[in-house]
């Protein structure tokens, strides 16, 4: 793995830590919260800022560390959780900024302010030691252990911002048992030796062992930690150095002394080696001995715990220089059996909560990650096998063979593994909605319309790509219902309505398809403005006869702009016809239903998936077609004198109504001779921009799925083509692009009417 | 002898690969190691480049402000890059 595969999945991790982070923090807002609720919020920061100092985004690093130790107060009850809510909320908003500035570069967001904020909430106000991640309390919590060992995880993360193959290391969650296990006893000797520091400088000697480098652990990024507190090395010691011919990369053989001024306190520096624990030999004094390499192998480490369980003796004689008593040095081995008796009391309860919101969270279950390229070359195969059955089936039939049990068995099969392919890439929607409060936040700063959110169907799944997709025209509308659907606290008191609205997101699965729904409680459309808008703009003639829904499909009307006519809010530069555009690249579709003073619902019909859908095999001028299902109405085969000609177009009378007749094969520019149109049948069609029109086509032969294959890759974008499939006979048909083909051969002019 | 090379990523990986080079050089008199891409450094290749330098009779390492920097923060700017070590 390369470095930057990793980093694309340390970010793929910051999503899901910021999707997990706030979900909690919303369950803290709704005071649904239990214990590990803000512990969950916590290890979501706390796995963000491990990653960030691995990979070296300071800004990002920084900012976590004051997020979570704030959180880690709060988690230990050391201050109270309720009032904090807003400001850990706002500090998450600024997080996921901080995340994207991380990703996508640019100006990283300022929060200095909020850090300030942040700072002053924090428990202890660390003071004098702003370094410390978490501060030691005075007086040691309930569970002392626990926390800050799992705080001092994190830093030790940051001990590798280069080194790209370290990051099996990632895995923070993993580790935590480890940490816990290798820290609290470092941390209760640093609470024991409390006395003041002296104001002298210090020295320490330090030599970093094999195990420092292994797993792409590299001491000198922990020197550069202590240069960072003011350290300043005064002598390397390469006497241990064998020549070259002996030389082993993977031994450390260096030692260091270095000199600290006196504002450090010798836990600051136990603390950059912590994480590396044993594999750093770290003595204090100036006139102490240099520890002694390991060159050898584990083998000959071993014996060393034997020495003593009692941390007195150690095996280097300690001469105390500075005046602050020596404590027995944290990362000696002979520490080593003590934290190891307490890792299974301090890792458990950790382990074992993760472990509980996993489950809490939905993703109980074994999980791998998988490169998505790969997951779309398997649905790419699943479709190549969709067709070579389809294939085979019809060979078989011309050959008289039909009703075979195998083929049978093969078909049933072959829907099955299509089926448990696109549930790979299936998602649910809730990854979409988890984004919504942060705009909702956003929003109610800035037009002061407190909105309340109610989600269904988070669980609904449907394919990667549309949920990927999703994203920005779902932002769009959220924004427009709140900033035009909801009225102002004031309004809506007056109309006898909640001050504060809401807003409804509901996702649901209905034949096929997806149902996605925002809905407000607002004042609806002000249909009459939206006329005369829409007149005064030039898209209507004033004497105009539009039914409701056809006035409500205007503000999708490219150039149509409410946002500059209702409130200066806006102006986010996507159109409602822009929401629309991508909605219906998602072979989606959006209504609207909206009723005065009640409010607006906007309906997204999406694919479950991108690569396969239903259609209709339909055959013009002896070419085999798709006409997309999901804007079929219904078929019909026309009598005589239900077809009329008006001026050029042929008008089709559907039951007292007048729909224009496109004929599919004039539009296609087929040769060859025309069937008469009663001969034909017509496909009464739904469009997004034109309303409703009947397609004559020569005769439909079949219903069926069919795998979508890009013309635009593979070709080249043709007006009134969305694409192209490959039919059971091998045949390649063009998927028709309903949309297009009848807003194309209908013409803009007479569109506006329609 | 010509010079060796060393990559911009210097971590402990790198230095095992390119030990067989340093460790034929050894007896041919002086070495010249071109340093100038190196932009990160490892504990590993300070210890490789200091053996060097006390295995070798001349080494003269070319080197880049990445590992002039770690050999300031190391305190090895004198045993790498000096002519006359101490």
């Amino acid at each position: 793995m390369t470095p930057e595969e990793i980093q694309e999945i340390f970010f793929v991790e910051c999503e899901e830590s910021l999707a997990a982070a706030e979900g909690g923090l919303a369950a803290c807002k709704a005071g649904t919260q239990d214990a590990d609720t803000i512990n969950a919020v916590f290890r979501a920061v706390h796995s963000i800022k491990g990653g960030a100092g691995a990979f070296g985004f300071a800004a990002l690093q920084a900012y976590t560390h004051t997020f979570e130790t704030l959180l880690s107060d709060v988690r230990d009850g050391l201050v109270e959780l309720p009032p904090l809510v807003d400001l850990l909320l706002r500090a998450l908003d600024t997080l996921s900024d901080h995340v994207n500035v991380a990703r996508d570069g640019g100006a990283p967001p300022d929060d200095v302010m909020l850090l300030q904020e942040l700072s002053a909430a924090q428990a202890a106000n660390a003071g004098a030691a702003p370094a410390e991640p978490a501060p030691v309390q005075p007086d040691p919590a309930p569970v002392p252990a626990p926390a800050p060992a799992v705080a001092q995880a994190g830093d030790a993360d940051e001990e590798d911002p280069d080194f790209g193959d370290a990051f099996d290391e990632l895995d923070l969650d993993a580790m935590f048992g480890d940490m816990a296990a290798a820290a609290p006893a470092p941390e209760a000797e640093a609470e024991a030796e409390a006395e003041p520091e002296a104001e002298t400088s210090f020295h320490v000697h330090l030599r970093p062992h094999a195990g420092a480098m292994l797993n792409g652990g590299e001491p000198l990024l922990l020197l550069r930690e202590i240069v960072g507190l003011g350290g300043e090395c005064v002598m390397c010691d390469v006497s241990k150095l064998p020549p070259l011919d002996t030389l082993d990369p993977c031994q450390g053989y260096l030692g260091w002394s270095f000199r600290l001024p006196g504002g450090v306190s010798q836990d600051a520096v136990r603390e950059i080696f912590d994480f590396v624990g044993d594999d750093c030999s770290l003595i204090f004094g100036e006139a102490a001995e240099m520890p002694p390499p390991m060159i050898s192998a584990p083998a000959q480490a071993i014996p060393a715990p034997a020495f003593a369980p009692a941390p007195a003796p150690a095996p280097v004689p300690v001469a105390v220089a500075a005046p602050a008593p020596v404590a027995p040095v944290a990362a000696a081995p002979q520490s080593a059996p003590a934290p190891a008796a307490v890792a299974p009391a301090a890792g458990a309860p950790a382990t074992a909560a993760a472990a509980a919101a996993a489950v809490a969270a939905g993703n109980g279950g074994q999980s791998i990650r998988i490169d998505l390229a790969k997951l779309d070359r398997l649905i790419d195969s699943v479709g190549e096998l969709v067709i070579a059955q389809a294939m085979m089936a019809q060979r078989l039939s011309n050959e008289g063979v039909t009703a075979n049990e195998e083929l049978t068995l093969l078909e049933t099969l072959t829907r099955d593994i299509q089926e448990s392919a696109m549930s790979i890439r299936a998602q649910p929607i809730g990854t979409v909605f988890s984004r919504v409060p942060r705009i909702l936040r956003e929003l109610a700063s800035s037009t002061g319309k407190h909105v309340r959110l109610e989600l269904i169907g988070e669980a609904t799944e449907l394919d990667k790509t549309v949920i990927e997709r999703l994203g920005e025209p779902l932002t769009h509308l959220i924004r427009n219902a709140v900033d035009h659907g909801i009225e102002p606290a004031e309004e809506r008191l007056a109309a006898g309505k909640q001050a504060d609205g809401t807003l409804t997101l509901s996702a649901e699965h209905r034949s096929g398809r997806i149902l996605i729904k925002i809905a407000d409680d607002g004042k609806g459309i002000d249909r009459t403005r939206v006329f005369a808008k829409a007149v005064e703009k030039g898209l209507l003639s004033p004497d105009a006869q539009l039914s409701p829904e056809e006035i409500d499909n205007l503000i999708f009307a490219p150039g149509f702009s409410t946002a500059a006519s209702i409130t200066s809010v806006s102006g986010r530069g996507v159109g409602m016809d822009v929401v629309r555009q991508n909605v219906k690249d998602l072979g989606g579709r959006i209504t609207i239903e909206s009723e005065e003073g009640k409010g607006t619902t906007f309906t997204l019909t999406l694919p479950l998936t991108l690569a396969i859908s239903d259609g209709m095999i339909v055959s013009v001028a002896n070419e085999s077609m798709v006409v997309p299902l999901a804007h079929v109405v219904e078929c019909l085969r026309p009598k005589a004198g239900e077809l009329q000609g008006l001026g050029q177009r042929s008008m089709f009378n559907m039951r007292g109504r007048f729909i224009p007749v496109i004929s599919v094969r004039d539009v296609i520019g087929a040769s060859g001779p025309s069937r008469e149109s009663d001969n034909g049948v017509l496909i009464v069609v739904d469009t997004e921009s034109a309303g409703q029109a009947a397609l004559l086509v020569d005769d439909i032969c079949d219903q069926r799925q069919f795998v979508i294959k890009s013309l635009d890759t593979h070709f080249r974008a043709v007006d009134g083509v969305a694409g192209a499939t490959i039919l059971g006979n091998g045949q390649v048909a063009l998927i028709l692009d309903v949309d297009g083909l009848v807003g194309g051969a209908m013409g803009e002019p007479e569109r506006q009417a329609a | 002898m010509s010079p060796i090379t060393l990559p911009a990523r210097c971590d402990r990986a790198t230095v095992e690969s390119l030990l067989p080079d340093f460790v034929a050089a050894v007896g041919t008199g002086a070495l010249r190691i071109d340093a100038s891409q190196v932009t990160h450094v490892g504990q590993a290749l300070l210890q490789l480049l200091v053996s060097a330098r006390r295995s070798i009779e001349s080494v003269t390492i070319d080197a880049s402000p990445a590992l002039r920097d770690a050999a300031a923060v190391t305190g090895l700017t004198v045993e790498l890059f000096e002519e006359t070590r101490a």
